[in-house]
């Protein structure tokens, strides 16, 4: 068995069958459909247990199969750890699974904490709505789209920090202007959180034209000022930053993503390429030995001509090709005179610079 | 043809597959064929060396040569060829369906009918509800019309059919075509078979009759473009969707627990009580948060009842319009942004083809330049030069052929890059000083440009053939792939000079 996770090493598995049979078990189809199958059945159910009417008729059915889902996500959980018990924290659907299965026990602990007429105990309830969340990982497509969209996060959140600073600065001048003193606008600025939530209303641009009527009620004449000003800053300006900020970034990640699917379908299919290569190049050198190449090489007469259409005879590659063999020519006669330059050891590879020139020069003068 | 150590050059190796299959040596050392192909697909085509070739020794081999062309073979074309319409014992009827369908006027015939077919319809509207006697004849005039267009549209539909059926039915537009004109043509033949008392199919017939106008978005090139652009950007969108109906769901759920107590409450006159009393309700209200309208009203009604917590509901609210209304919109509004642009790019291919076809061969006459540059400095590698290696190089003639061989031309020889060729000295030190800089901006260097250009003259259209004797393109082959050895052993060596540099500098 697995013992006890040590902190300095983990014992070795000794179940290492079982285990495998485990992991093939959680990533077959069977599993995934009988999970999606409880999840949605779930999802029906708590749409189901809204009316009254029905939950108070079928009571006895709704118990029974709450106990069965909460029963199907702990087995879940459990198999999934008996696999990986380290390796299962790190994937981010994993920790989603146990915050909802923690949600899942919130109403019973709350009922028996606080007993039955609690007033938030419909809150409880409530969040039990996410529980449709734990159908996420068992998608693909949007899983992935996840990932891409993941990025464009960091931008979110600061572009957030930077709207909160300002309609923070706005509250408190509007707050002094408009609410401080008993003639003020108690409703609307009267305390910091009222504030906020008028100068969200602004930004929203939402009935903010009512909101505009009260203050002009009170007589305040910098009101109008204020409230065009902001809502210029907030909404017209950030929201559209927002969505300009947005666009660069979706467009950045998506791009990206598709890139890394298209590299590995690249690599996949040149990794192909090359071991049919190679197949093709032990055949040849098994069937091809040098009198056989020799003998083919008289059959051929200068006269025959043969007309191709390959990028690699025709006359501008040989150009380019040339050219750039010269180029690096060039760089390595550089070179060799920085080296006479330096007083260097002569680290000419003679030889091989002999016949490469004069490979070349055949080349040319076959021409 | 020796191998560096044990490990194979890559490039060595596909020069080797190329000699091999150029000359397909396989075949030949089995011993399967003795022939080697001598003629192209394109000289077979031709219909002038076509004949030559006919009269000629007939049982010669032919190579093909794949290349994707921009060029499709209409259906129209190939329906032309196949025996079943050749050889028919009656008239080809389906080739005449296909002609009248592609003649303009029909099209433009079909299309007047359907503006007219609108008109008509707006005409009735007006006079449908009149006593004026003077106006039934054009009522009856109106009617036949209308009846006139159906039938013109269905005889439409029928060509196609005798065309090709199960063509068809692959297109999406014939089908929303057969589905407008079906739905059009059932209350008609309903008020025909006397059904007349009931108003209700008079009402769904005018209905249908307007639905004939859709028909026009089928037509115009530019309609369809923004259709398919609309709906490809709406199928990358699909789980965006999902994922904002998912949201949906639980926001809605969470509103009916959270709102409980408000919906319970007994306090008179609050006007949105009923906004969050089951799901399809919550689900409506959820909409219409999502759309900004009315939340803070919605808000302060639902604080006026004591029993419902402020905090929670506050934080409902907020938390549904910072992440729907705001974050999720945003993001619809970039994908589509995105997808529209790469759609634009895709339909714009064309014009991207072109642009890159002009340079290449802007490139190419930059290497025709260069490589004509003649330099009387002789460098570190004084090879010498092939001056006098001209009569080698007759033998090497440059065809360019027209695009259309419909028309049979005489090869034309540029000879006027020939003279170049021989002064090939075996250095460039200045060439690469005066290469044109007014191409390249900023000054790339040369592997930059050469790769950056490479692609563009690879898939250049222009047809271009070089005639090569047999045994030089032998030896060409032969010495490129021992090139590519040295090369590459050559590499290895500079590597060492480098490292024997850096070493002696630190020391």
């Amino acid at each position: 068995m697995v013992g006890t996770i040590g902190i300095f090493a983990l014992p070795m598995r000794k179940d290492t069958e079982c285990c495998a049979y485990v992991k093939r078990f959680i990533e077959g189809r069977v599993f995934s459909v009988l999970m999606i199958s409880t999840i949605s059945l779930n999802a029906l159910c708590m749409v189901l247990q809204t009316n009254y009417d029905i939950r108070n008729y079928l009571f006895l059915i709704f118990e029974v199969v709450e106990v069965l889902f909460m029963s199907v996500y702990c087995f879940e959980f459990c198999i999934k750890l008996y696999v990986d018990p380290l390796g299962y924290w790190k994937n981010g659907y994993n920790l989603l699974n146990v915050v909802i299965i923690i949600i899942l026990s919130v109403p019973f602990y709350m009922r028996k904490l606080f007993g039955r007429h609690y007033p938030y105990l419909n809150i409880g309830e409530g969040i039990q709505s996410l529980r449709i969340l734990k159908l996420i990982p068992y998608s693909r497509g949007i899983r992935t789209l996840i990932t891409a969209l993941g990025q464009t996060i960091c931008t979110v959140a600061s572009v957030m920090t930077l709207l909160f600073l300002m309609m923070f600065i706005f509250a408190i001048l509007g707050f002094c202007l408009f609410g401080s003193t008993d003639a003020g606008d108690l409703n609307n600025w009267g305390n910091l959180a009222v504030a906020f939530f008028t100068l969200f209303s602004l930004t929203t641009v939402d009935g903010w034209t009512d909101l505009q009527k009260d203050l002009d009620e009170r007589g305040f004449t910098l009101s109008r000022a204020f409230t065009i000003f902001f809502i210029l800053l907030g909404s017209f300006v950030f929201l559209s930053m927002f969505v300009g900020v947005m666009i660069i970034h979706t467009e950045d990640s998506i791009k990206k993503f598709e890139k890394e699917l298209e590299d590995e379908r690249h690599v996949a299919v040149l990794q192909e390429k090359q071991n049919i290569l190679k197949k093709q190049q032990e055949e040849v050198s098994r069937l091809m030995q040098k009198g056989l190449v020799e003998g083919f090489k008289k059959t051929l007469r200068h006269s025959d001509p043969m007309v191709l259409e390959d990028f690699c005879t025709t006359l501008p590659f040989i150009d380019i090709y040339l050219s750039t063999l010269d180029n690096q020519d060039n760089t390595i006669s550089k070179y060799i005179e920085i080296e006479d330059d330096l007083g260097l050891p002569k680290l000419r590879g003679k030889g091989k610079e002999g016949e490469h020139s004069r490979q070349r020069k055949s080349i040319e003068r076959h021409w | 043809m020796k191998v560096i150590g044990s490990e194979a050059v890559t490039r060595a190796d596909a020069v080797r597959s190329r000699l091999i299959d150029t000359f397909s040596l396989i075949d030949h050392f089995r011993g399967l064929s003795q022939a080697v192909p001598r003629h192209n697909l394109r000289e077979f085509l031709d219909p002038a060396r076509q004949r030559k070739l006919m009269l000629g020794d007939q049982h010669q081999l032919v190579r093909f040569s794949i290349r994707p062309g921009h060029n499709r073979i209409l259906f129209a074309q190939r329906q032309q060829c196949r025996l079943r319409v050749r050889c028919n014992r009656w008239a080809p009827i389906s080739l005449w369906a296909g002609w009248v369908l592609r003649k303009r006027i029909f099209i433009n015939f079909v299309n007047c009918l359907i503006f007219l077919n609108t008109i008509f319809l707006m005409v009735e509207i007006e006079l449908v509800n009149t006593t004026n006697v003077r106006m039934l004849p054009i009522m009856m005039a109106l009617e036949v019309g209308s009846w006139f267009i159906l039938f013109i549209f269905i005889l439409e539909i029928v060509l196609f059919w005798l065309y090709n059926f199960f063509l068809f039915w692959k297109s999406a537009w014939n089908l929303f075509d057969f589905f407008v004109t079906t739905l059009s043509l059932l209350p008609e033949i309903v008020v025909l078979v006397g059904v007349t008392g009931e108003s209700v199919w008079l009402q769904l017939l005018r209905i249908c009759r307007v639905l004939r106008s859709l028909k026009l978005f089928a037509r115009f090139r530019q309609i369809r473009v923004i259709i398919l652009a609309l709906v490809r950007a709406l199928k990358t969108m699909t789980f965006l969707l999902v994922l904002l109906l998912i949201f949906f769901y639980i926001f809605a759920l969470t509103g009916v627990y959270f709102f409980e107590s408000y919906s319970r409450s007994d306090i008179q006159d609050l006007e949105y009580q009923m906004y969050f009393t089951d799901v399809p309700n919550s689900l409506v209200t959820v909409f219409i948060l999502f759309t900004l309208d009315h939340w803070y009203a919605l808000l302060q009604d639902a604080w006026r009842v004591p029993a419902l917590s402020k905090a929670f509901s506050s934080l409902y609210v907020i938390l549904w319009l910072l992440l729907g209304s705001i974050i999720f919109r945003n993001i619809i509004v970039a994908m589509m942004v995105t997808n529209f642009q790469a759609i634009r790019n895709e339909l714009s291919e064309e014009a991207t083809h072109s642009e890159m076809q002009h340079k290449a061969s802007i490139f190419k006459r930059q290497i025709i330049k260069s490589s004509g540059h003649i330099t009387p400095q002789t460098s570190y590698h004084s090879a010498s030069s092939l001056t006098g290696d001209m009569s080698q190089s007759e033998n090497l003639v440059k065809t360019s052929v027209p695009k259309d061989l419909s028309t049979p031309q005489e090869y034309r020889c540029e000879l006027n890059c020939l003279p170049f060729r021989p002064k090939y000295s075996s250095t460039f030190f200045l060439s690469f000083s005066h290469l044109p800089i007014s191409d390249s901006p900023g000054l790339v260097d040369w592997e930059t440009h050469v790769h950056q250009n490479l692609h563009g003259l690879m898939e250049m259209d222009q047809d271009e053939r070089v005639v090569w004797p047999r045994d030089s393109l032998f030896r060409y082959f032969e010495l490129l792939e021992k090139l590519q050895y040295n090369i590459e052993e050559r590499k290895q060596l500079q590597e060492f000079a480098v490292k024997a540099l850096i070493n002696l500098k630190d020391n």
